[in-house]
């Protein structure tokens, strides 16, 4: 899986109620309705600015707190291409993998990221390079299970796939 | 092998199973709130599914949106109610509390089971020695339809407590010393295990405590052995429940172990916006309380009314200062009135709400003007959590909320006991 995009960057610790806060909960959604709230709780003009193909940068601890599944989707609804920071939330990280939103953990990568860089990311063969400084990283291997999912578009494909072959077993 | 190890192993039908492996298991139960079951409801529909693969494993609970105060959210537990009962889902528990409270109480955890839930503070119940993570909305649909769900073995981190508590100190306070001390990452994927000879004597009210908190820290789930309070806390709840517990193979098994003396730790309280910027409750006596907080899945169990009615009795909340009060579920809310402790919290000035989340789930009464302060027991004092942005949070041990709500401004409850 290959990735190449401009990048947004945000701080340390950023909690999924910033990333998609509460207020826009819905018990469904329209197409979009998601993306057009993601990261209101820091940046109200976010969703106007940020574009598809767009990778966010975030600092340590990013998407921390609340299980709240919208953060992951709403950056795979606006069309982010990934989400980098040097490390994640558990649930962020596994609401991200679920939704197909590849997600890379780089130590220090906050520090070597400024907005609006030019990122390369070669998932497959484990690589991140920043255009701009030439900066890159080595990633640590995705568990294959996990890399499967997000190349499959995510736990809802996955699911979709295992239900018609039930069903294909049952005759 | 550690002892969540062996459980996830015995849930994957596996003999063993090896750190960082990712398998496929099969939970004893999952818990869905009104957001969580109307959500999943909808994605599995989307996915496909028409059918809940094991209905009789899966427990409904209103607690964030019940009673419901926006229009929408009554058309959407209209909906779950009809779902339910389309797909023969018995376990419904609306406007009984809170589900981390509630599934301790009703002896859905036990020792050695594995537990899902739409919700990050589902780690609460494995201070019963099981396995207890939140997921996703998806990620919980993909289990209705399937009956199975991905989990990856987590790392295992100890925390070996001893030492005795300072008068006015909790189990709380050691949970904000912690995050002080390692950060709101201290434990991230990781399982966090308390042990030592102070968790061995601690009731299970603190124990719950505890574990509620390690999500904050980054974890996958809480862990603590299961002993006689453990298997007196499930005879009382669930007689009929036949458990099997396992137990840690050896000191190899964790991945890292961290001693903790509890002896120095004062009453702590976490400041506006972080759990991990920590100050002595005695230094922030400048700090006005415009409301206290009190309840949740972290401090709305009764013992933290105990503690609270003891420092409130016969007092008076500031002039300034209101009380919001959301007792964790209607078996506190019940016991805490037999004993005259509502009837206190009440007398002082408190405003006593429905059994359930309350204004830390953002959805009900007692919000937030810009510039007010608020302290809470609850565990989070994220910007915007409780109403405006622009509020400021403080998150300490019910004593310490309840003697601030008293005093107007934070103050710590062992400085109260000297006045």
């Amino acid at each position: 899986m290959h990735i190449k995009g401009r990048a947004w960057t945000f701080g340390r610790n950023v909690n999924t109620d910033l990333i998609f806060p509460k207020m826009w909960f819905r018990p469904t959604y329209e197409p979009g309705e998601m993306a057009s709230h993601l990261m209101v709780g820091i940046d109200e003009d976010f969703p106007k600015k940020v574009g598809r193909g767009d990778i966010i940068v975030g600092g340590q601890n990013f998407g921390c707190g609340s299980s709240r599944e919208e953060a992951a989707a709403a950056m795979k609804e606006a069309g982010v291409a990934a989400v980098v920071a040097p490390s994640f939330g558990r649930l962020f990280t596994r609401n991200a993998i679920n939704v197909g939103l590849p997600i890379v953990a780089s130590p220090r990568i906050d520090e070597e990221i400024n907005q609006g860089d030019q990122i390369e990311i070669d998932l497959a063969n484990g690589v991140l390079r920043n255009l701009r400084s030439g900066y890159e990283a080595r990633l640590p291997p995705m568990a294959p299970e996990s890399l499967k999912l997000i190349e499959d578009g995510g736990i809802a494909n996955y699911t979709r796939r295992v239900l018609e072959q039930r069903r294909r077993a049952q005759g | 092998m550690h002892a969540i190890s062996k459980i996830i192993a015995r849930h994957a039908d596996r003999k063993g199973v090896e750190v960082g492996e990712i398998v496929n298991v099969v939970p004893d139960y999952v818990m869905l709130n009104d957001r969580g079951a109307a959500r999943a409801a909808d994605l599995l529909r989307k996915m496909g599914g028409d059918k809940v693969y094991r209905p009789e494993q899966v427990v409904v609970v209103f607690d964030h949106h019940y009673p419901p105060i926006r229009a929408q959210d009554s058309v959407s537990q209209k909906k779950t109610r009809e779902w339910i009962k389309e797909q023969g889902i018995t376990k419904f528990h609306a406007g009984e509390g809170i589900g981390h409270v509630i599934f301790p109480e009703k002896g859905y955890a036990f020792p050695g089971a594995l537990i899902f839930g739409t919700d990050s503070h589902t780690v609460t119940n494995s201070a019963l020695a099981c396995v207890a993570t939140g997921m996703g909305h998806s990620d919980i649909a993909s289990y209705l339809a399937l009956g199975y769900n991905w989990l990856k073995v987590p790392e295992v981190i100890r925390f070996d407590l001893h030492g005795a508590f300072k008068p006015g100190v909790y189990a709380k306070d050691i949970a904000l010393r912690i995050a002080q001390l390692y950060g709101e990452d201290a434990a991230p994927y990781l399982g966090v295990e308390f042990a030592g000879p102070l968790v061995t004597s601690m009731p299970m009210s603190e124990r719950l405590v505890l574990c509620n908190m390690v999500i904050d820290f980054g974890a996958k789930t809480g862990y603590i052995a299961p002993d006689e309070i453990t298997a007196r806390w499930v005879a009382q709840r669930a007689p009929d429940r036949k458990w099997t517990a396992e137990t840690t193979d050896s000191d190899v098994d964790y991945g890292r172990i961290v001693d903790l003396d509890v002896t120095q730790i004062e009453p702590l309280v976490a400041v506006p916006h972080d759990l991990s910027t920590v100050r002595s409750a005695a230094d922030l006596n400048e700090v006005r309380i415009d409301e206290a907080i009190f309840g949740t899945c972290t401090g709305g169990r009764i013992d933290d009314f105990r503690v609270a009615a003891a420092i409130m009795k016969g007092q008076k909340l500031a002039p300034h200062t209101r009380m919001m009060v959301n007792p964790g579920s209607r078996e506190t809310y019940l016991q805490a009135m037999s004993e005259g402790l509502i009837e206190i919290m009440v007398e002082a000035g408190a405003t006593i709400g429905v059994p359930g989340c309350g204004p830390c789930s953002g959805c009900h009464q007692g919000m937030l003007a810009p510039a007010e302060n608020a302290i809470t027991n609850a565990s989070r004092n994220f910007k915007g959590r409780f109403g405006s942005p622009e509020a400021n949070a403080y998150v300490a041990s019910s004593a310490t909320v309840a003697a601030s709500a008293i005093a107007g401004r934070i103050v710590s409850p062992a400085d109260r006991s000297k006045h």
